[in-house]
């Protein structure tokens, strides 16, 4: 299979994608995994226009910096219309 | 009956999750509550008694995780692993609750016991989510207790159980989060490696842990322990294991998954629809930014325009009382009478008319604060504040400066890197306080009658403007460095409580007039006195004295010295600005509102509230300032840079009127 990577700040809003990867120090890696952004989570893209980036990932809202939303580098989902697979049923 | 039993618990938690909703209700204390993450920037104590034990109670600000990312965030890891508490409570919140437990998993490795506090149940409910209590208990191996904090639910039963846990009453047999399979032999030869070295207090796992990871004080301590060869060693295995970070995070994040897997369920969306459509609109930059300068406007014009009107009620009631009283005090001597028509009404009296004006600007603060708006404003602020080399965290505490520059200074320890956080540091006096705020509104409305409003506006935007300048030069100039990262959470709105709102303000307004009955009355009898000795009028006092000395410095800004001994006194708080000129000018039975035109032109008031906006802060903010700058070098420098812009600003002000003829 390949898969085309992307950095974060790529996706437009309503995207979702898979994280892969996140290019930083110490810091930056564990804080985001404390907040729920680490490899193999999925993440949407709610804000994404000039400024810092909105993220929803697992119910839970972050503001992210171009900067380093330029380090986490994702493969884009597949939007799919119908309900996404966490929320089950509606 | 034999000696009580005593107990040290941390509340520990991720941030916003209730920690100080549940510290507030155990101990009657009154920490600050707000729906924005990073209140709670000091640890703070409390006491309380449950059955036979007594309860010391630490209150710590928020952390993600263990990794002292930030400063608030290493006062709670040093507690933890120095004080050794009793009981960790660790405070989660339901409605997120993967996240909540991704410090559990740091938190466990650390020995001492921990309860968890299922925080939010409600927001979880009306989000339909579905957590199974025993299932969870049973996968981790620790007490679980589900609360709603603001509804005082399931508090009895925390500490209760926080109580039998120490007691050995609960079982305790924890499944602790393991290093991804792949790393788990490099993680057993580090443990073999380094674990006869460690100082006791360590509790080897978690700094195996940590090492993996990569945290720079676990690595310098080992560093330090370990002798040279062993150390090499430790070294080239981590070298060789680059990825071991992302292995414990894994492991991390598998345990998290089983965990939840065995007791949560999730159907429905409720709250979140709530939340995502506000931000649909006020996270967007073309909606966000207007609303936002519209709410503050809104702020200020409730503030002033119902404020001012209820301050000069109040003032029109000082003032008769003080009428009323002054043929009552006309046997006693002439000191007493002046002490307290001059020196005690006409100085600490006038400061308490501005409680209306704090009343109404506490209550918005707290409103906004409360639903969850906060964090959106920084967000939609991030973009200025890069000009002036911040981000939009950095906003938060600004912002906070408009209620009291205190707790703003003090909130900057949210900010990650020293360098944003000095410049935050070094920009906060330049927020204009409720304090300067009432004073201006005061002394504007005074002297400027109807077109008060629009002087009390520029100066505010002066304020923001020099702000902005100062924040751009020291940026570029002085502070230099490289950018920093930005990562906040953005809570989920919730209705406003009014009971937090009432408590805050509450709290504030105790504070002010405590200030007003202890410092400010202390400083306007002072003055008094000052000014009335040795000579009977004010021109042969020891203060008219030291004011001839000094009147020469307000002369280029048309200021008297009255009215610099007023700055100078705004030092101690700057509420006094209002007891000094009330004193000095003997507006007693008056009222400074019909004293003041008299004896200021327009010009001179013009420069003297120029200076007074942005002069240097009170004297407890410089406290602050100088405990969380800790380097003299940018304390002083700060100093330096407000006298120079406050007389500066002064200067120009009262020049360009003279020429405009205002
Ligand atoms: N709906 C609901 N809201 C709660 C509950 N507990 C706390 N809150 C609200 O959550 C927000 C955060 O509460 P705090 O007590 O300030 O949180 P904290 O953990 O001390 O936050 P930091 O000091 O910033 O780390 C406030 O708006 C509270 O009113 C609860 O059980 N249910
Ligand atoms: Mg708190």
């Amino acid at each position: 299979m390949n898969i085309d990577l992307l950095p974060l700040i790529a996706l437009r809003e309503g995207e979702e994608g898979l994280i892969h990867f996140i290019s930083g120090g110490y810091g930056l890696i564990s804080r985001l995994a404390s907040m729920g952004i680490a490899p193999g989570t999925q993440v949407t893209v709610l804000r994404n226009s000039g400024g810092p980036l909105l993220l929803l990932t697992n119910g839970t809202r972050i503001a992210i910096g171009k900067g380093q939303s330029s380090k986490i580098m994702v493969c884009k989902l597949k939007i799919k219309k119908e309900t996404k697979p966490n929320e089950g049923k509606k | 009956m034999r000696g009580k039993n005593k107990l040290l618990v941390a509340l520990a938690g991720q941030p916003n999750v209730g920690k100080s909703t549940v510290f507030n209700i155990l101990t009657g204390l009154s920490q600050h509550v707000g729906n924005w993450p990073g209140k709670t920037v000091e640890k703070k104590e409390g006491f309380f008694i449950s059955g036979d034990t007594e309860i010391k109670i630490v209150d710590l600000p928020g952390t993600y995780s263990l990794t002292a990312f930030s400063e608030e965030e290493r006062v709670a890891r040093d507690f933890v692993i120095k004080e050794q508490p009793g009981v960790i409570i660790l405070i989660t919140n339901a409605a997120a609750l993967e996240r909540s437990l991704y410090l559990l998993s740091e938190l466990l490795l650390l020995g001492s016991p921990v309860v968890l506090g299922l925080n939010m149940i409600d927001v979880a409910q009306e989000q339909g989510i579905q957590i199974d209590v025993e299932a969870l208990k049973n996968f981790l191996g620790i007490p679980v207790v589900p609360l709603v904090a603001t509804k005082n639910k399931g508090l009895k039963e925390l500490i209760s159980g926080a109580v039998s846990l120490v007691k050995g009453e609960l079982s305790y047999n924890l499944s602790l989060p393991r290093v991804s399979p792949d790393h788990k032999e490099v993680f057993d030869d580090l443990l073999e490696k380094v674990k006869e070295h460690i100082p006791q207090s360590y509790p080897v796992h978690w700094v195996v842990t940590k090492l993996m990871e990569g945290d720079p004080e676990v690595l310098d301590m080992l560093k330090k322990f370990l002798p040279a060869e062993k150390w090499e060693k430790v070294e080239s295995l981590l070298l060789k294991h680059e990825d071991s970070q992302l292995a414990i995070v894994a492991g991390r994040y598998d345990w998290i998954e089983d965990a939840i897997r065995a007791s949560v369920s999730q159907f429905k969306r409720g709250q979140i629809l709530l939340t995502d459509r506000l931000d649909q609109v006020l996270t967007r930059p073309v909606f966000g930014i207007p609303i936002l300068l519209g709410i503050l406007g809104i702020v200020f014009v409730l503030t002033y325009g119902l404020g001012s009107p209820l301050q000069g009620l109040l003032e029109w009631l000082i003032n008769s009382f003080a009428r009323w009283i002054d043929p009552f005090l006309y046997s006693a001597s002439a000191w007493i009478r002046g002490i307290i028509i001059d020196g005690i009404i006409g100085g600490a009296g006038t400061v308490l008319t501005f409680l209306p004006i704090l009343l109404i600007f506490f209550a918005a603060m707290a409103f906004l604060e409360d639903v969850g708006y906060m964090a959106r404003a920084a967000f939609v602020m991030d973009r200025f504040m890069h000009i002036i080399g911040l981000h939009g965290k950095s906003f938060l505490p600004i912002f906070l400066g408009f209620g009291c520059n205190v707790p703003a200074v003090l909130g900057a320890r949210i900010i990650e890197s020293e360098r944003a956080k000095i410049l935050t540091i070094l920009l906060t006096p330049f927020v204009p306080c409720t304090a300067r705020l009432a004073v201006l509104a005061l002394v504007a409305a005074a002297v400027f009658g109807s077109s008060g409003a629009i002087v009390s506006w520029s100066l505010v935007a002066l304020n923001i403007l020099a702000l902005g300048i100062a924040g751009m030069l020291v940026s570029r100039f002085f502070l230099k460095g490289q950018k920093m990262p930005f990562i906040m959470e953005l809570p989920l709105y919730h209705r406003p409580n009014p009971k937090t709102i009432c408590v805050v303000v509450w709290n504030r307004l105790k504070a002010f007039i405590k200030r007003a009955g202890t410092v400010i009355l202390g400083f306007s009898v002072f003055i008094w006195i000052i000014s009335n000795i040795p000579g009977a009028t004010i021109e042969e006092s020891l203060l008219g004295w030291m004011g001839l000395l000094i009147e020469p410095l307000g002369e280029p800004l048309g200021l008297d010295w009255k009215m610099i001994v007023a700055l100078l006194g705004s030092f101690v708080a700057k509420e006094n600005t209002i007891a000094m000129l009330g004193v000095l000018y003997g507006v007693g039975e008056e009222g400074l509102r019909n004293v003041l035109p008299n004896v200021m032109s327009h010009a001179s008031a013009l420069s003297f509230l120029v200076v007074m906006m942005l002069f240097i802060p009170c004297a407890a903010t410089v406290a602050v300032m100088k405990q969380e700058i800790g380097s003299w070098k940018w304390f002083l420098f700060s100093f330096v840079l407000m006298f120079i812009v406050s007389f500066g600003s002064g200067l120009v002000a009262y020049r360009l009127a003279l020429l405009l003829g205002i």
